[in-house]
């Protein structure tokens, strides 16, 4: 790349860049590729452009990049070597979005082979994997074979790396070149070429070779890096391979007898023991021993690797961290800015959890405060201002004041997360902590940077309480002049619930009503709901009737969300009764489950002549839609076998948003066109199988008006059976339920699962809550895949698999929680069908907490205002919510509980619905 | 007696009275094209080019050729003649990519299995929508049908009709039946079957003249 920077440079001060590097000229110039005889160097500076031009970011169309690539493979026909590498860079290139790059697979074969120049063979084995056709990995597994422990490190390197980019699509032929790559891991080796290289003579001299001398051997060991790359990736889902792995290659306890000379395969070796201890807490002592020899290591990135995976261990003591943190205090002094940087970087983070142990530092930290280099500073600063006490927080306060100017974005959100938690820690010093956040409030900087700013100051709002007005003012003042439609109406959101309550509100209005006259229409509809709210928590009259007059100037506004929320507001000023719901209701509909039944109710012809049902859309706290909003998408948890389900490590998407999901699947099967909008779908799937057997199989449930199905997620892990007509026997006794069909799998392999299998039922009463368990055998015709070809065997034979029962239950398949206000509605349903029973639940429920549990548990309800914690052993009371799919409305209950020893947890269930039935299913639910 | 990839060489030597040629071969596949290109690309062949496995170090010809996977270039040099060849797959999925090769070519070789008269259909179709591109109108065209060593292969002038080759009058054309020498002629020369037809040789004659008018 470095010739093509230098370029760019040059014509950048001719003027001339955009010109000589733009796409439309140089797909015009690709002209030079069909010109004969080829000029090599006219060749080579149109691949270097595009190349370059590829690098910063510029993309052609699909026919571009297949007009380029046809034109570069004419270029084969010359041997120019440079030529030729720069071909097969501008390939691997294109290769993403080009047509029919296969086209060049045997050419770089041919390039690849053992007769041909030593300086196209790696470039040709790197280019291979990009655009070969994955089932013809087959094909070149001699090749590779021989490749990987090719002695020339460059080729051995090239085909452990090609052969890392193969795997993924062609894992069952990548997986035997595990032997190859053991070899290349462990080949005392390299020494062969590197040894050569200054000794010279017999090497270049040798003749035997004459295009060895063309390419300069690599000393480095490389190698090694890109074989153990390779061994992981190949053995990474069998966590015993990979600490024998870690065990064979590291060398003892003290380290010495690796094998591994180079540093960046010690560091990615000591990677892979941080993910294992991560993954097995109980190799955690024995990978903490060789982490510790690796302290010792000759090479700083190899001890600093060791440090920070120590130093990030899951529950690690203070004693633990005592070398590691020495020989990061060693780099602190370093004369190398990575040293430092790395080293602060990582005290920064542990000390958030380990202040004092960092503290031993600080004097060394200190003197980094005033390091040329911004970033160390930044970090040293942030980490003394975990580590320091109260005293020293002034001080470093206002060195950083003095070069927030000089830092990035980035790094002023590092600084401002700290004094965020510093807050927190010292709030005796708000005083010059808000002092500095409304200080850089003022300062210029991008939404993130704006946003850390805020957030920390709603932080202090919310816990110092003598900060609050002062913090208000600044934010008001803040919004005065800010640039983020986002922030500004969060800001007016939290002025509308902390502005009431302050001593004199008043002051705030002109602030807000400023948004109305000056900002645009989000901006001003926040502000319009931020007044409401002034309006209806003041008791100052006169206060009141302002408010009244500047929501009726809003009724003017352009914008009809204004329009609409002023004229609601001022509609809701004059009666009492809707005050509560509409401004300061504190629970909001699941926008996920909304959008799902709306698209239901819009998809289905025969819905629309009932108006839709809001109450059959669940709803959830507040703090709830807050936590939701921050989710992950759903499809790729769905239908996942369960292995690949836990590895993907963000918070599961709500119960709310997978129904919208399965509700998508579901109308995708023609079948089910007319069972109508499905009622309720299973939160999660339900594990039918262990996690390690050879056939996973999950289910999920959808109820519909009149049907029940079943949907099994069936995964085939074995690579070299493919299952035909998979189906599902399930047999019950009498619950209401008829079977109608099953949908099987035609064919299933390792590659095409999860595949999915539906059993469909009906309702033979669809009023009754249908109930009980089904016993499940899956059954299917295995057949062995033919090694060579990939194609199946004529004959399989035909077997079946004993999984778990799948049960039909009250809670999750009928009653799903929903968030309510629990005394105003218990209140409210006084009058409405209702049952009380009591009952002694057993000596199994241990404690009153176990008796919450169980029971939110079997009926799948909302606890409510935190009672699902009982505050005492002896006497509690859980309060649940929940909707009844189909229509059953809401139904609550009342658990009153008390605990005695001997006679353990007595149960006097109170239960409260629009419809008896639903009582008495949820009566059974807990007595049956 | 000299080969006849000796011949051959004379023959495209002779008419380009020049030292560089560029041919594009193309056919269905398994017709032998490779197999062809490493016959004249070795005057007697010491090893084949077997993409897929380096292990395999042939001393002589070797049944084991691979099909193409897109192209192969080689450039073949005897005395003062260079040849340079796109050697393009036959498989279906590549013959709308063979219009990419021929372009700009002095001659088109179009290399037929003469023992697989079903193939023929296809065959021809190809041919001809290759032809009836217009980048490549008067671009001779040569026509081998190849294996003639086995038995029940097509005489010559059967390919003719059954290829329609008389009815091409916007290029020249020349047609022969070949095949590659066998396994035991190896290391001695390699020997030609050499069938012209009368039609044939009166389209050699035209690609003779016409070569030599275009020499460079
Ligand atoms: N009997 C006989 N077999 C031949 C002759 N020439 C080629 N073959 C065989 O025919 C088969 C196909 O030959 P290839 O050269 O790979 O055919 P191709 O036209 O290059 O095929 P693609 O690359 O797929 O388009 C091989 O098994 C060759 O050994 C010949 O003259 N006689
Ligand atoms: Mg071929």
């Amino acid at each position: 790349m470095s010739f093509a920077m230098a370029f760019s440079k040059k014509e950048d001060e001719s003027g001339l860049s955009s010109y000589y590097n733009n796409k439309t000229t140089i797909i015009q110039e690709a002209r030079v590729f069909n010109e004969s005889p080829i000029s090599p160097r006219k060749c080579r500076a149109l691949l270097t452009r595009i190349v370059y031009l590829l690098y910063v970011g510029e993309t052609f169309n699909t026919q571009e990049a297949t007009t380029l690539f046809f034109g570069t493979t004419k270029l084969f026909q010359h041997k120019d070597s440079a030529l030729r590498q720069a071909v097969y860079l501008a390939i691997k290139e294109l290769a993403t979005t080009a047509e029919d790059v296969i086209m060049v697979t045997s050419s770089i074969m041919k390039d690849m082979q053992p007769n041909s120049e030593v300086i196209y063979r790696p470039n040709s084995i790197r280019a291979l994997c990009r655009i070969i056709d994955p089932s013809m990995a087959q094909g070149v597994e001699r090749f590779f074979k021989a490749a990987i422990v090719d002695r020339n490190p460059s080729i051995s390197s090239a085909s452990l790396v090609s052969a890392y980019h193969l795997f993924p699509h062609a894992k069952d032929v990548v997986k035997r070149w595990v032997n190859e790559a053991q070899e290349a891991v462990n080949a005392k080796s390299a020494g062969y070429f590197g040894g050569q290289v200054s000794s010279g003579s017999s090497f270049f001299g040798g003749g035997s070779s004459q295009s060895a001398a063309q390419t300069v051997p690599s000393s480095s060991n490389i190698t090694q890096y890109h074989a153990l790359g390779l061994l992981y990736l190949i053995r990474q889902q069998d966590r015993m391979a990979v600490t024998k792995m870690i065990q064979q290659l590291g060398g003892g306890k003290s380290g010495s007898g690796t094998t591994l000379k180079n540093a960046m395969a010690l560091c990615m070796l000591i990677r892979y023991a941080a993910k294992v201890m991560e993954e097995d807490p109980n190799v955690q002592r024995q990978m903490a021993e060789l982490l510790e020899g690796w302290l010792r290591h000759k090479s700083d990135m190899v001890n600093f690797e060791a440090a920070r995976v120590l130093c990030e261990m899951k529950n690690v003591t203070n004693a633990q961290l005592i070398k590691s943190i020495a020989v990061l205090q060693l780099f602190l002094s370093s004369p190398k800015p990575v040293l430092k940087f790395a080293a602060t970087r990582t005290l920064a983070s542990l000390a958030l959890s380990h202040p004092t142990s960092v503290a031993v530092c600080n004097i060394d930290l200190e003197t980094l405060i005033t390091d040329s280099n911004r970033s160390v500073a930044t970090y040293a600063i942030t980490t003394l201002l975990k580590t320091g006490n109260e005293a020293s927080v002034d001080r470093l306060i206002k060195q950083i004041s003095g070069f927030m100017s000089e830092i990035s974005d980035e790094f002023k959100v590092i600084i401002v997360d700290a004094i965020r938690s510093l807050c927190l820690k010292f709030p005796a010093k708000h005083a010059s902590m808000l002092t500095f956040l409304s200080g850089v409030l003022r300062d210029e900087g991008g939404y993130d940077f704006k946003r850390a700013v805020v957030e920390a100051m709603f932080d202090m709002i919310k816990f110092i309480g003598e900060c609050k007005e002062q913090a208000l003012s600044h934010l008001c003042e803040f919004i005065e002049d800010c640039e983020f439609t986002k922030l500004s109406v969060r800001i007016l959101h939290l002025l509308g619930i902390e502005g009431p309550k302050a001593s004199h509100p008043a002051k705030y209005i002109r602030f807000i009503y400023n948004r109305v006259v000056l900002e645009n229409a989000p901006v001003r509809a926040a502000a319009v709901s931020s007044l409401a709210k002034f309006g209806v928590n003041t008791v100052d009259p006169t206060l009141n009737k302002s408010i009244g007059v500047l929501l009726n100037r809003c009724l003017d506004d352009v914008d009809d969300e204004v329009r609409d929320r002023a004229a609601m507001y001022l509609k809701v000023f004059k009666k009492q009764a809707l005050v509560e719901p509409y401004i300061k209701e504190d629970s909001v509909l699941s926008l996920a489950a909304l959008e799902a039944k709306l698209v239901s109710y819009v998809k289905d012809p025969s819905a629309s002549t009932q108006a839709f049902d809001v109450s059959t859309i669940p709803k959830i706290s507040r703090a709830q839609a807050a936590l939701e909003s921050a989710r992950p998408s759903t499809l790729d948890t769905i239908g996942v076998p369960a292995k690949a389900a836990a590895v993907a490590a963000p918070p599961p998407p709500s119960a709310a948003e997978t129904q919208s999901a399965y509700a998508e699947q579901i109308a995708a099967v023609p079948a089910f066109a007319s069972y109508g909008a499905v009622l309720n779908s299973s939160a999660k799937p339900a594990q039918l199988t262990e996690s390690e057997t050879e056939y996973q199989v999950t289910c999920v449930k959808h109820i519909f008006k009149e049907h029940v199905v079943f949907q099994f997620n069936v995964s085939n892990t074995l690579p070299d059976t493919v299952l035909e007509q998979v189906t599902m026997a399930m047999q019950t006794e009498d619950v209401g339920l008829t079977q109608d069909f099953v949908l099987p799998i035609p064919s299933l392999s390792a590659v095409s699962s999860p595949g999915i299998v539906y059993v469909s039922f009906t309702r033979d009463e669809p009023e009754d809550y249908a109930i009980g368990s089904f016993q499940c055998t899956l059954q299917f015709v295995s057949k062995e895949l033919d090694p060579s070809t990939g194609e199946p065997e004529a004959e399989g034979y035909e077997d079946e698999y004993q999984i778990e029962e799948v049960e039909l239950s009250a809670g999750g398949d009928y009653i799903i929680p929903s968030y309510a206000a629990f005394g105003a509605e218990w209140d409210r349903l006084k009058g409405a069908p209702s049952v009380t029973e009591t009952f002694g639940l057993g000596s199994s429920v241990e404690s009153l907490k176990a008796a919450c549990e169980s029971i939110i548990e079997v009926l799948n309800m909302e606890p409510l205002g935190g009672t699902e914690v009982p505050t005492s052993s002896s006497v509690h009371t859980l309060q649940l919510s929940g909707l009844v799919t189909g229509g059953g409305g809401k139904v609550l209950v009342r658990c009153r509980m008390t605990y005695s020893q001997g006679v353990g947890v007595t149960l006097e269930l109170g239960v409260r619905a629009e419809k008896q039935d639903v009582c008495q299913l949820v009566v059974n639910a807990v007595g049956g | 007696m000299a080969s006849f990839f000796s011949n051959l060489f004379q023959w495209f030597a002779s008419f380009f009275l020049s030292k560089t040629a560029e041919i594009a071969i193309v056919g269905l596949q398994a017709s032998g094209k490779t197999s062809f290109v490493n016959v004249i690309g070795s005057g007697q062949v010491k090893r084949s080019f077997y993409p897929f496995d380096s292990s395999l170090q042939f001393q002589q010809w070797s049944e084991d050729v691979v099909p193409t996977v897109g192209f192969i270039f080689r450039k073949v040099r005897k005395g003062n003649v260079t040849l340079k060849i796109w050697d393009v797959a036959g498989q279906p999925k590549f013959r709308s990519m063979w219009e990419r090769y021929c372009h700009g070519v002095d001659a088109i070789v179009f290399i037929i299995d003469s023992a697989d008269p079903e193939k023929f259909n296809t065959a021809r179709f190809e041919l001809h929508q290759l032809l009836g591109q217009p980048a490549l109108i008067g671009v001779p065209l040569l026509v081998l049908g190849n294996k003639n060593d086995l038995e029940g292969h097509v005489p010559v002038k059967d390919l003719i009709r059954d290829l329609q080759l008389d009815k091409i009058s916007d290029r020249p054309v020349s047609c022969y039946s070949v095949c590659r020498p066998s396994r035991a002629s190896l290391t001695m020369t390699l020997t030609l079957i050499f069938q012209c037809s009368m039609k044939s040789q009166h389209n050699l004659d035209i690609v003779l003249q016409w070569l030599a008018g275009r020499s460079h």
